[in-house]
C-alpha cells in the first residue's frame, strides 16, 4: 500500500515538474539587428569529436544597444551537440541559457549575455566554441585488422545562426593527407592536413550547405558509455573515489577474424584499434587500483607528475571496432584539499566528472556522493544542468542509521564538462566521536558478559565427578 | 609442556591454574592465527582472488544463492552448463559450503561490514582452518591430554597437505569439510566417552554438517561402524557405545537424507551397508546381551544359534534380491578405485584423466606431512600402550587414512590431520618424557613414570640431546611446511608468474584476459565448446554457456567434445554443428612454455573420446608414432597433425619465432618444431588469441551460403 502511494506521489510531482519546467522555459526573438561582420571558423574533426570554435564578429545595425545574441545550432547535429560556450574578446566566459524560437522548433538555441551592451554601430569580437559527439560516421562501418578506419564527417559549409554574415571563412582540421572525397564549393584550398573554404560574402540567415568530408581518422574512438563515479567523504582526512567504468570502441567494427600474429609482428597492425590511454588523476591521488569484476588488471602504470597522476591504462585486450570492456578504477585523496569547513558547515569542492582520456565522449554519467553519517541541510550548487536523483542512504561499517547519497546524472559528456561541484552540508562536529564510543562500548560488553559467564555458575546441577582419562 | 615450565617462572603474580589456562589459550590462540596467517601468501603475492577451477563454481553458486536466496538457488537449473542438457545444481551439489559463506556474508552484511562475497568466500578456507585448528587441540585433549592437543594444534596449523587445500582462494568442499569431520570425531569421543544421547545427538548434527559439505562424509560413516565393530571385537562394547551409535545413526541418517544431492543413498548404496549393519549388529548384541541376563545358559544356546541362522539368511536373501532388483546400487566407480587403484585407469578413463585421482608417490607423503612421517608410528605405540575406546578410534582413523591416501592424492587430506593428533601425541609424550630428566623439579607431577628414574646414567644429558634433536625436527617441519606453502600450494593458477632473466617478474594474466574478452565482446547466448578443465571457469567469469564442466556427471557429452577435438575439420564441424557451438577455447602453452596445455591433455581426450560407441573410430594407436611416441613434430603420426586440436592450437604458430637459434614454430613444451606449420582452417576463424598465446579462442563459421 505504501510504496504505492508514494509512486502515486512521486509521479505526481514529477508530472508537476514537467508542466513548470514547460512554462518556465525560455522564449527569444531573433533580433534583426544583430549582423556578423566577419566569422573566422575553425572545424577540428582530427580526433573523435568535432570541435568547432568561430570567432565572430558582432555588429549593432539597428538604434538600440544590444545586450544579448543567439547561438543556433542546425535540426542535424542539435542531438549530437554536447557543449557549447561562449567567451568574449577578454577570454572571459559569458553567460549562455538555453532558449527557443518560435517558428524554429527543429533548431536549438542558445542565448549569450553579453557582458556589456553592445552600442549601436559598435562591434565586439566574441568566440564560440561548440562539440559535437557521434558526428563522425564510420564508412565503411565495418573493417578488418589491417584497414585504416575512414569516417565521414558531414556538416554545414556556412555557418548556421539566425543572422545575417557579411563574410565568413572555414577552416578544417583532419591531421592528415589521405582524403577520399570532400566538397569542392570555392573558393577552397587544401592545405597540409586541413582545408580552407572561404570567404564567402553575404550568407543569408539560416543558410545551410553541405560540407562533405571522407577521410582516414584512426585516432582512438573510444564512447564511455557509462561512468559510476563514487566519491565517499569521511571527516577522518580521506575521500574516496571510485569509478566504475564502461567503455566501448565506437568506431568502424572489426570485419573477420582477429590475428595476433600479426598483431604482434607488425605495430601498424591494427592502425585503428586502441592498445591503452592515458587517464590523468588528481596529483595528491593515493592508493589507486584498477580492476574489473574478474580481479585486478595487471597492466597498467602509474607516472607521478607535477601536477597530476598519469595512469597509462591497458585494457585486458585490445580494443577493435565493437568491442566493450568494463573496469573500476579508484583512488584516495585527501580530503583538505577538497573538503572547506567553517564550524559545522563544511563546502566539498569536487569535479562532477574527471578526465578518462583526451577528447573523451561519455554517453551517460552518473555522480554519487556519500556523506558522513548525521550530515544534514545538504545543497548542491552544479555548474552545468544536471537531473538530480532522489537521495538513498548507504550503510557500511559502523553505521547506524545510514549515510546520506547525493546522486545526479548527466548525459553527453565531453571534456569541457570537467567542472567543479559544491556542495554544502552541515555535520555536528561532536558526531565524530559516535564510531569510536560504538566500538569501545561494543568491547566493554563483550568483556562484561565474558567476566559475569567465568564468574558465575549457571549450571543446572554440580558436576558430580570429573571426567575420567 | 616446554613452553608451560618456562612460562610459569614468569609469571609469578598469577596463581598456577590461571597461569595454566592464559598459557593454554595464547598457544592455541597463536596456532589459530598462524594457520590462518600461513594460508594468506597467495593473496600478498598476487590479490584476493578465486584460485583453480572447481572453486570457481563454488563461487558462482555462492554469488547465485546471496543474490537469489536459498529456495531459488535449491531450484536452480543451470541453463549455462552442459548444453543442451543443463545441470540441476540444487541437486547435484553439497550446498554446505554456499549455505555456510552465504550466512556469513549475510551476519556481516546485518552488522554493515560491507565485505565482498568473493572476499568471503576467498577467506573462507583460512578462517575455517583456524577452527579445525581448535577443534583438533579438542579432540587431541580427549585422547591424551592438553599438551599433546597443544602440539597437535600448532602442528596441523602448518601441514602442508591439509593447506594444499584450504589456501586463501581455494574456495572448495574440503575447505571446510575437514573442519566438519574433526568436530564429527571429537563430539564421537566425547559421546563414546560419556554416553550420554546430547553428544550423540551433537555428533549426528556434525556429522549432517559433514554430509552437507563433502562427498567425502562416506569416509566417515564407514569408519565410525568400523569403530563399534572393533569395540564389539575387543569386548569393549558398553551401553556408552550403543547409546551412541544407535543416536548417531538414526538422526545422523535421517538428517543426511535431507540433502538432496544425497537422498535414500543412506539406505541404498552399499557404500552405506557397514553402518547399517552394525547399526543392526548393535540392536542384536544389545539383545543378545539382555536375553542372557535373564535365560539359563542351555536355553540361551539353542536360542541364539536358531535367531541367527535364520537372521543370516534372511539377510543374505534380502542383500542379493535387493541387489539384483537394483535397489541397492551398484558400487559406484570412485568407490571401487578406492580399494583397487588400478580399477579406474582400466575401466573409466574420466576418473583416471584427472591428476588428484592418481596413486600417490612416496616422496608426496615426505613433502606433505615431513616430520610427521616418523612421529606417526611413535604416537601409534603411544596410543597402543594406553588403549582406550577413543584411542582404538584413532588407530583406526589413523591406519585406514593411510591405505586410502596411498590409494589417490587428494585422499592426503584426510591422513593429514590425524598425522598430526598422533604425532602431537608422540611429540608430547617424547617431550614429556624427557624434560623432567632435565629439570629434577618437576619430576613431581608426573607419577606414571616413576618406575625408570634410578636406573639411568646421564639421564639429564640423553634427555635434553633428546628434546634438542626433537626440537630441531619441530623447527625443520615449520620451514619445511612454510616453505612448501609458498612455494608449491599458493599460486592461483589463474594468474601465472615467471622471473625474466633479469630477475623481474612477469605475469600471465591470459586466463582472464580471454575471459573477460569471452565475456564482453560475444552475444550473451553463445555456446563455448572447451575441454571440460575450463568449464567452470568460463561459466563463472565469462558468463557463457559451456557444452562441458568440471562436473563430469555425463561421459558421452564429454567423450562427444573429445571426438571433436581429436576429429579432422570436417568431421569435428558436424559435432560442432550438432552441439550449437558457437566458439571454441583451447590452452595453448607453446609459446611460453606453460605445460598443462590441451595438447598434453589431448591423449586423454582422445581416450575419452573412444570410449563410447559413436566414437569408436578414434583409436588411441593413430595418434602415436609407428614406434609409439607421442609427437607434435614432422615425424608425429598424420592423424595428430591434421587434427582440430593440432591445428587450433598451432594455427600460425609455424610463423612465429619462440626461441633464440631455434627455427620457426618451435613448441616451448614439447621441445621440438612443429611439423604440420602451413594449413589454413576452413570451419573456423580466429577470434581471440591472448597476449602470450595462452588461450585462443575461434569462432565457428556458418555455414556457407548456397552456389558459392
Amino acid at each position: 500500500m505504501l510504496p504505492a502511494m508514494a509512486k502515486f506521489r512521486f509521479s505526481f510531482i514529477f508530472l508537476l515538474f514537467i508542466v513548470i519546467k514547460c512554462e518556465s522555459v525560455n522564449v527569444d526573438t531573433i533580433s534583426s539587428d544583430i549582423r556578423f561582420k566577419n566569422v573566422d571558423r575553425t572545424i577540428d574533426i582530427s580526433s573523435q569529436l568535432v570541435k568547432i570554435s568561430s570567432k565572430l564578429t558582432l555588429e549593432n545595425t539597428g538604434g538600440t544597444p544590444v545586450k544579448n545574441f543567439l547561438i543556433a545550432v542546425e535540426s542535424a547535429a542539435k542531438n549530437n551537440v554536447a557543449f557549447v560556450g561562449a567567451k568574449d574578446s577578454n577570454n572571459k566566459d559569458l553567460r549562455l541559457v538555453e532558449t527557443t524560437v518560435s517558428g524554429y522548433d527543429y533548431v536549438r538555441f542558445w542565448r549569450v549575455e553579453l557582458k556589456d551592451a553592445l552600442n549601436a554601430g559598435a562591434t565586439s569580437l566574441v568566440t564560440v566554441e561548440s562539440v559535437f559527439t557521434k558526428a563522425l560516421l564510420p564508412f565503411p562501418t565495418a573493417i578488418t585488422q589491417q584497414e585504416d578506419q575512414l569516417v565521414k564527417y558531414i556538416g554545414n559549409l556556412y555557418t548556421y545562426t539566425p543572422y545575417y554574415v557579411t563574410s565568413q571563412k572555414t577552416n578544417v582540421i583532419l591531421n592528415t593527407k589521405s582524403v577520399e572525397t570532400f566538397t569542392k564549393v570555392k573558393p577552397y584550398t587544401q592545405q597540409d592536413g586541413g582545408f580552407q573554404y572561404g570567404p564567402y560574402p553575404a550568407v543569408k540567415p539560416f543558410s545551410e550547405k553541405e560540407l562533405v568530408i571522407h577521410y582516414k581518422n584512426n585516432s582512438p574512438f573510444l564512447t564511455v558509455t557509462r561512468i559510476e563515479r563514487l566519491i565517499e567523504v569521511s571527516h577522518w582526512g580521506n575521500i574516496a573515489v571510485e569509478e566504475v567504468v564502461e567503455i566501448e570502441h565506437s568506431g568502424a567494427k572489426l570485419k573477420g577474424p582477429f590475428s595476433r600474429y600479426d598483431y604482434q609482428q607488425d605495430h601498424h597492425s591494427g592502425p585503428a584499434s586502441v592498445r591503452s590511454y592515458k587517464t590523468l588523476l588528481p596529483a595528491s591521488a593515493s592508493d589507486v587500483y584498477y580492476r574489473d569484476t574478474n580481479g585486478n588488471i595487471s597492466t597498467s602504470n602509474m607516472k607521478v607528475k607535477k601536477d597530476s597522476v598519469e595512469l597509462d591504462l591497458r585494457p585486458r585486450y585490445p580494443l577493435f571496432g565493437g568491442w566493450r570492456t568494463h573496469y573500476t578504477l579508484g583512488y584516495n585523496v585527501p580530503s583538505y584539499e577538497y573538503l572547506y569547513q567553517s564550524g559545522n558547515d563544511y563546502l566539498l569542492k569536487m569535479r562532477v566528472v574527471d578526465h578518462i582520456f583526451d577528447d573523451m565522449q561519455v554517453d551517460e554519467v552518473v555522480t554519487k556522493i556519500i556523506l558522513p553519517e548525521g550530515s544534514t541541510s545538504v545543497k548542491v550548487n552544479l555548474p552545468y544542468p544536471v537531473t538530480r536523483l532522489p537521495d538513498s542512504l548507504h550503510y557500511t561499517y559502523l553505521d547506524t542509521k545510514g549515510r546520506p547519497v547525493i546522486s545526479f546524472t548527466k548525459k553527453n559528456i565531453v571534456e569541457n564538462h570537467i567542472q567543479d561541484f559544491q556542495l554544502r552540508y552541515t555535520f555536528p562536529r561532536l558526531l565524530m566521536l559516535q564510531e569510536p564510543l560504538l566500538v569501545v562500548g561494543f568491547l566493554y560488553a563483550l568483556f562484561l558478559c565474558v567476566i559475569i559467564y567465568v564468574r558465575l555458575d549457571f549450571s543446572i546441577h554440580k558436576a558430580e565427578h570429573h571426567h575420567k582419562d | 609442556m616446554t613452553v608451560e615450565v618456562q612460562a610459569k617462572t614468569r609469571l609469578p603474580q598469577l596463581s598456577s591454574d590461571k597461569q595454566l589456562t592464559f598459557i593454554k589459550l595464547a598457544v592455541l590462540s597463536m596456532a589459530a592465527i598462524l594457520s590462518f596467517g600461513t594460508r594468506l601468501f597467495s593473496v600478498l603475492r598476487f590479490e584476493s582472488v578465486i584460485h583453480e577451477f572447481d572453486p570457481y563454481f563454488n563461487y558462482r553458486t555462492t554469488r547465485y544463492l546471496t543474490e537469489e536466496g536459498f529456495y531459488n538457488f535449491h531450484n536452480w537449473f543451470d541453463d549455462r552448463a552442459w548444453y543442451p542438457l543443463g545441470r540441476i545444481i540444487g541437486g547435484t551439489i553439497y550446498p554446505g559450503l554456499m549455505v555456510t559463506s552465504a550466512t556469513l556474508y549475510n551476519m556481516m552484511q546485518f552488522l554493515n561490514i560491507t565485505i565482498d562475497i568473493r572476499n568471503v568466500c576467498v577467506f573462507l578456507a583460512p578462517f575455517f582452518s583456524s577452527l579445525t585448528t581448535i577443534v583438533t587441540y579438542l579432540l587431541t585433549k580427549e585422547l591424551k591430554d592438553e599438551g599433546a592437543g597443544l602440539v597437535a594444534a600448532a602442528m596441523i596449523a602448518i601441514v602442508p597437505g591439509y593447506i594444499s587445500r584450504s589456501v586463501a582462494g581455494s574456495y572448495d568442499n574440503e575447505g571446510i569439510a575437514i573442519f566438519c569431520m574433526l568436530l564429527t570425531y571429537y563430539f564421537w569421543i566425547k559421546a563414546v566417552n560419556t554416553g550420554t544421547i546430547l553428544w550423540a545427538t551433537m555428533t549426528a548434527l556434525a556429522y549432517f554438517y559433514m554430509v552437507s559439505s563433502w562427498g567425502g562424509y562416506v569416509f566417515l560413516i564407514n569408519l565410525i561402524p568400523l569403530h563399534v565393530l572393533a569395540l564389539m571385537l575387543l569386548g569393549r562394547f558398553s551401553a556408552r557405545v550403543y547409546v551412541a551409535y544407535s543416536t548417531l545413526y538414526c538422526v545422523g541418517t535421517i538428517l543426511s537424507m535431507q540433502i538432496s544431492f544425497v537422498g535414500f543413498q543412506p539406505v541404498q548404496s552399499s557404500e552405506h551397508m557397514l553402518a547399517l549393519g552394525v547399526f543392526g549388529l548393535c540392536q542384536l548384541y544389545a539383545f543378545t546381551q539382555y536375553l542372557r541376563e535373564h535365560l539359563s545358559p542351555a536355553n540361551f544356546e539353542l536360542l541364539f544359534k536358531a535367531l541367527l541362522t535364520t537372521l543370516l539368511a534372511t539377510l543374505g536373501t534380502a542383500l542379493v534380491a535387493l541387489t539384483l532388483t537394483g535397489k541397492i546400487s551398484p558400487w559406484t566407480g570412485r568407490f571401487y578405485s578406492l580399494l583397487d587403484p588400478s580399477y579406474a585407469k582400466n575401466h573409466i578413463p574420466i576418473i583416471a584423466s584427472v591428476s588428484e585421482h592418481q596413486p600417490t608417490s612416496w616422496s608426496s607423503f615426505y613433502f606433505d606431512l615431513q616430520v610427521l612421517v616418523f612421529l606417526f608410528p611413535a604416537g601409534l605405540y603411544f596410543c597402543f600402550s594406553k588403549l582406550t575406546d577413543a584411542n582404538i578410534f584413532i588407530i583406526l582413523y589413523g591406519v585406514l587414512s593411510i591405505y586410502f591416501a596411498g590409494v589417490m592424492v587428494r585422499l592426503m587430506l584426510v591422513l593429514a590431520p590425524v598425522m598430526c593428533i598422533v604425532s602431537g601425541v608422540a611429540a608430547s609424550s617424547l617431550l614429556s618424557l624427557h624434560v623432567k630428566d632435565i629439570e629434577p623439579k618437576v619430576e613431581k607431577h608426573e607419577k606414571k613414570q616413576k618406575k625408570h628414574e634410578n636406573n639411568l646414567v646421564f639421564r639429564s644429558e640423553v634427555g635434553a640431546l633428546f628434546v634438542c634433536v626433537l626440537g630441531c625436527l619441530l623447527i625443520s617441519y615449520v620451514f619445511h611446511c612454510t616453505w612448501v606453502t609458498s612455494e608449491a600450494y599458493s599460486s592461483p593458477s589463474i594468474v601465472l608468474s615467471a622471473r625474466a632473466h633479469d630477475g623481474a617478474r612477469i605475469i600471465f594474466d591470459d586466463f582472464r584476459e580471454a575471459y573477460t574478452w569471452l565475456k564482453m565482446n560475444t552475444p550473451e547466448d553463445s555456446k563455448v565448446m572447451s575441454w571440460w578443465d575450463y568449464g567452470y571457469q568460463i561459466t563463472a567469469m565469462a558468463n557463457r554457456t559451456v557444452i562441458v564442466d568440471n562436473n563430469t556427471w555425463n561421459n558421452t557429452h564429454i567423450s562427444r567434445v573429445g571426438q571433436a577435438m581429436a576429429s579432422t575439420e570436417d568431421k569435428a564441424y558436424e559435432i560442432m554443428r550438432e552441439l550449437d557451438v558457437d566458439y571454441v577455447l583451447v590452452i595453448f602453452g607453446g609459446l611460453v612454455g606453460y605445460s598443462s596445455d590441451d595438447i598434453n591433455k589431448f591423449l586423454w581426450m582422445v581416450r575419452i573420446g573412444g570410449s563410447t560407441e559413436r566414437g569408436a573410430h578414434i583409436r588411441e594407436a593413430d595418434y602415436y608414432t609407428p614406434s609409439g611416441e607421442f609427437r607434435v613434430d614432422a615425424d608425429g603420426s598424420h592423424t595428430l597433425l591434421n587434427c582440430l586440436m593440432y591445428k587450433m592450437s598451432y594455427y600460425k604458430f609455424g610463423l612465429v619465432y619462440t626461441e633464440g637459434g631455434r627455427p620457426p614454430g618451435f613448441d616451448r613444451v614439447r621441445g621440438a618444431e612443429i611439423g604440420n606449420k602451413d594449413f589454413n582452417l576452413d570451419v573456423l576463424e580466429e577470434a581471440y588469441t591472448t597476449e602470450h598465446w595462452l588461450v585462443r579462442i575461434y569462432k565457428v563459421k556458418p555455414l556457407p551460403n548456397r552456389g558459392v
